[in-house]
């Protein structure tokens, strides 16, 4: 029997036994860590792991249940254990569970690249490493420098009682360095291309050679020395223009997140909390000014959050959640879109095939402006400049947030001027990105990739990206 | 084909394959098997309800020197494993000689004896577990609030081993349950995690979350940022302690130079009634015999009486830096170079009703929300909100609910600021950790700084 026949085979089974509806996805995922610290190898790590996940609906209770072991005997022993937990779930469901509608796709996506990640020497990427890494180490100061290449590869086959049968493939590769300098009790850090192991992308080995790791090293071991002897950001009220890199970050906390409507539906409060963005504010309420716009889009090329359909069965798409500064959409799934009367958007994913599939934010992005980085700085009298994060804070409504930054620049007349360390901004979202009055134009746009966001229980981590320029807000609480 | 038996049995018998097949000079490997169910409920319905069943490998080998290699796989048939010690020997040959490596441990003492597993919990029915829910969704009604939340339990068995004979093997069972009770304005929140679901009483779970969001509604009152006394419950603790553990405590936070321990082990940096210990040997927390690198548990003081001891260290981070390893290895892959899976403060003499009886003015929190550390590791200076009971304390009376509030605070001056610890300790979940938890007093701290509300 082949696999695809398998599947349907334990789909119509689950169907005899009751099943309003159920769908299985199997699961490969391959990963190659390879890291150095200090001038020597600190990791070389590979793993496979391979699932089977099951979901079923009873009534109006879902069962979700799931195995390392990919066997057949241990498919059908999953599919009957995923009817059992539906069964139990019913006894304690309240409401009744509708699903908007989706047309059965038979179907096969992958990433594309130039050049697969796994094929590419072990040496070969220890000697990358080492060739940007070793000239870092050249000041007494600097403490600790690491470099990291990841590559990742997800292989997964999605089958629905409503007929579909989907094969997927994505594959990426991550690349980062960090340089920490100590002197006494200061301690500074820098990172490139971005911080939490660099910027990951759905591209192959030429991610690693667009990067230009040696020239990037060089520019943030002189930033980091130079923040030891910075001075500290100052507390107070600053017009603030933020990088790329931070505003993804920005966007991800006080939008992708607010946007999912499992946390609108108080479906995640026992983890990261609700969402201030209630289904009575859908299509009017202000959440930005006017050139605010906020897309989700699963079809950016390159992109790490993009599909050809979700764990669902439906087909990965574009749409705006804040046009114009209006609060227009949610992230949506088949069980939740019907609670504000529509349809999927596409949105549901799983880690892989063990973890049970939730709305995941998918590529969010700021869409970009009109302005260039020059035009954006000269509208400042006095103001800072804060780039790459360092920490990050936000409500259990996604209103109040904190972040920090690397590095910090003072703004004076229009121009750059001193470097600042630890700068902190706060603020509550919508009054946050109501003072927005000038976003960056495509030059200073770009995707970037963020591997591990958390959500669910158990904790499930997942790849998304996101799209930002450099922008200015008027007004932002600064310490 | 690779199984999972229900039971999670066949773990040391996995480590055996592999270190058969492992070649190089040395290899040891780690194996668990998993058997769980989580429920999750919203609006006091279950809306998620998954059971799980894992079983992974980890394999690290040592060649030509003391180079090292890991590999991975959750294939525990022959052929997945073989793979998988292939794979690491490959990796290790193309690796770089470690750094202060002295190779893999051998003639180890015994692991101690605790007990680790509880029949009712592994027996656990999911109907039944379903029904105790139910029961208590019906007491909410009652009183006119929903739940939110989750309870899991399941039962894991982790093995370690390695090529000169260490070989050790646990079969543990968990139940944690986190329960946060939503009225119409304000919310409650409760959570326990235990070895033994008997340890973990749903109804009376949900009846501390009625009380917290029941408490005083209707008497909001909100004063400016500035620094306040505040008298912080276990959870709000083990979330800090969460952070506190990667950027302070752990092997990887004092080799890069961020944890506040570099250079000052021996100082008394803390208050003298500040206690941590690595302790996964307390049989009333979550007892476990060793960790991944099958160094035999003990009771570690990472801090004693406010003097810096040790950080958490594995074997290979304790090598380079000269210290000792406290059998806190997580994992072969050794990012983190040891963490205290078992983080424990010592308690004091007080209750939580006298904290607040002899506090003039000052703010109970129920637990925190989004706790982030880096911002500046070397004084683990803190930023997080409160959340689900926050309350305000005057003239020794809780006298009002206060929003949720932001803080931003450092945690080495937090310690030094504590003046009052309670004698009830109580285990939290935290979520990265399968065999531990964190077990924190309440606590009264003085001069905390709060910097914002919600809003």
């Amino acid at each position: 029997m082949s696999r695809r026949q398998l599947h349907e085979d334990v789909l119509k089974l689950l169907r005899e036994r009751g099943a309003r509806y159920a769908d299985l996805r199997e699961s490969t995922t391959t990963d190659e860590s390879v890291k150095v610290r200090n001038g020597s190898v600190e990791t070389l790590a590979s793993g496979v792991d391979r699932a089977v996940g099951v979901r079923v609906l009873v009534g109006n209770g879902w069962g979700f249940a799931a195995d390392s072991d990919t066997s057949e005997e241990s498919l059908r022993a999953t599919a009957l254990r995923a009817l059992d937990v539906a069964a139990a779930s019913n006894i304690a469901a309240r409401g009744t569970v509708t699903l908007s509608p989706v047309e059965p796709v038979t179907g096969r996506w992958s990433t594309s690249y130039d050049i697969d990640p796994f094929s590419v020497p072990i040496d070969k990427k220890l000697e990358r490493l080492f060739d940007a890494t070793e000239p870092l180490r050249s000041d007494d100061r600097i403490h600790q420098v690491s470099g990291e290449i990841t590559s990742y590869r997800l292989e997964k086959v999605f089958a629905s009682t409503e007929g579909s049968w989907i094969e997927q493939s994505s594959t990426e590769m991550g690349c980062g360095l960090e340089v920490i300098a100590l002197d006494g009790d200061e301690f500074q850090k820098r990172s490139y291309p971005n911080s939490a192991g660099g910027d990951f992308q759905a591209r192959g080995w030429e991610h690693v050679e667009s990067l230009d790791l040696g020239t990037n090293g060089l520019r943030i071991r002189d930033e980091v020395l130079a923040l030891l002897a910075a001075p500290k950001a100052p507390a107070g009220i600053f017009d603030l223009v933020v990088g790329s890199s931070q505003l993804s970050l920005q966007v991800h906390e006080s939008c992708g997140h607010p946007t999912e409507l499992d946390r609108a539906l108080g479906w995640e409060i026992s983890l990261a909390g609700g969402s201030f963005l209630q289904p009575d504010m859908l299509g009017h309420f202000r959440y930005g000014s006017p050139i605010v716009n906020l897309t989700a889009d699963a079809t950016i090329p390159g992109a790490i959050g993009s599909f050809g359909w979700d764990d669902e069965g439906v087909a990965g798409q574009r749409f705006h959640l804040v046009e114009n500064g209006i609060f227009v959409n949610y992230l949506t799934g088949r069980d939740t879109a019907p609670t504000v009367g529509k349809v999927s958007n596409g949105t549901v994913r799983g880690e892989d095939a063990s973890s049970l599939p939730i709305i995941r934010m998918t590529n969010i992005s700021l869409e970009p402006g009109d302005a260039s980085l020059d035009e954006i700085l000269a509208g400042v009298t006095r103001g800072i400049f804060v780039e790459t994060n360092k920490s990050w804070s936000i409500d259990d409504l996604r209103l109040n947030f904190q972040f920090g930054c690397e590095l910090a620049y003072e703004i004076e007349n229009g121009k750059l001027g001193r470097m600042l360390k630890n700068p902190l901004y706060t603020g509550s979202t919508p009054k946050f990105w109501g003072a927005c009055d000038a976003i960056g134009d495509r030059s200073t746009w770009r995707v970037w990739g963020l591997p591990n966001c958390g959500k669910g229980d158990p904790m499930q981590t997942m790849r998304v990206a996101h799209g930002a320029a450099v922008a200015r807000f008027r007004k932002v609480e600064m310490g | 084909m690779s199984e999972v038996k229900p039971n999670c049995s066949g773990a040391i018998d996995t480590v055996e394959r592999a270190l058969r097949v492992a070649e190089g000079d040395e290899a040891d490997a780690v194996v668990f098997l998993s058997d769980g169910n989580l429920t999750r409920f919203a609006s006091s319905s279950v809306h998620q309800n998954l059971s799980e069943r894992s079983g992974s490998l980890t394999i690290r080998v040592v060649a030509d020197g003391g180079k090292i290699g890991v590999a991975s796989t959750s294939s525990l048939d022959d052929d997945g494993i073989r793979r998988a010690a292939e794979l690491a020997l490959e990796l290790a040959r193309r690796s770089e000689p470690a750094e202060g490596f002295a190779g893999l441990s051998r003639d180890l003492a015994p692991s101690p004896a605790v007990a680790t597993l509880d029949e009712e919990t592994a027996a656990l029915d999911l109907s039944a577990k379903t029904r105790a829910l139910k029961a208590v969704f019906d007491e909410g009604a009652r009183v006119g609030v929903a739940f939110a939340g989750n309870f899991s339990t399941g039962v894991t068995t982790a093995a370690a081993g390695n090529s000169h004979g260490v070989r050790h093997e646990a079969r543990t069972t968990s139940a944690d349950a986190l329960v946060i009770a939503l009225g119409a304005k304000y919310s409650g929140y409760a959570t326990r995690c235990s070895r033994r679901v008997a340890g973990v009483d749903l109804r009376s779970l949900g009846a501390e979350a009625i009380e917290k969001a029941t408490l005083l509604a209707g008497t909001e009152e909100t004063f400016p940022p500035g620094e306040y006394t505040v008298i912080l419950e276990p959870a709000a603790l083990a979330e800090a302690f969460e952070w506190m553990n990667m950027i302070s405590l752990s092997g990887q936070a004092y080799e890069d130079g961020s944890s506040f321990f570099v250079g000052k082990l021996g100082e008394k940096l803390l208050g003298e009634n500040v206690t941590l210990t690595d302790d996964a040997l307390d049989r009333d927390f979550m007892p476990f015999p060793f960790d991944m690198e099958g160094l035999p548990k003990r009771r570690v003081a990472l801090v004693d009486r406010g003097v810096l001891r040790t950080p958490a260290l594995d074997t290979i981070a304790a090598a380079r830096l000269g210290l000792v390893p406290t059998a806190s290895a997580v994992s072969l892959e050794s990012a983190e170079h040891g963490m205290a899976m078992h983080l424990a403060m010592a308690g004091g003499d007080a209750t939580r009703e006298e904290m607040i009886a002899s506090t003039e003015l000052g703010i109970w929190v129920t637990r925190f929300n989004y706790v982030n550390g880096l911002l500046d590791p070397k004084t683990a200076l803190m930023t997080g909100m409160t959340r689900d009971g926050t309350f305000l304390i005057r003239d020794g009376r809780v006298a009002a609910r206060l929003p949720n509030l932001r803080w931003t605070q450092s945690m080495v001056v937090a310690l030094s600021n504590v003046d009052s610890l309670s004698r009830e300790r109580r285990a939290i979940a935290t979520w990265w950790n399968p065999i531990g938890a964190t077990l924190a007093p309440t606590i009264r701290v003085r001069s905390w700084g709060i910097t914002g509300v919600q809003g």
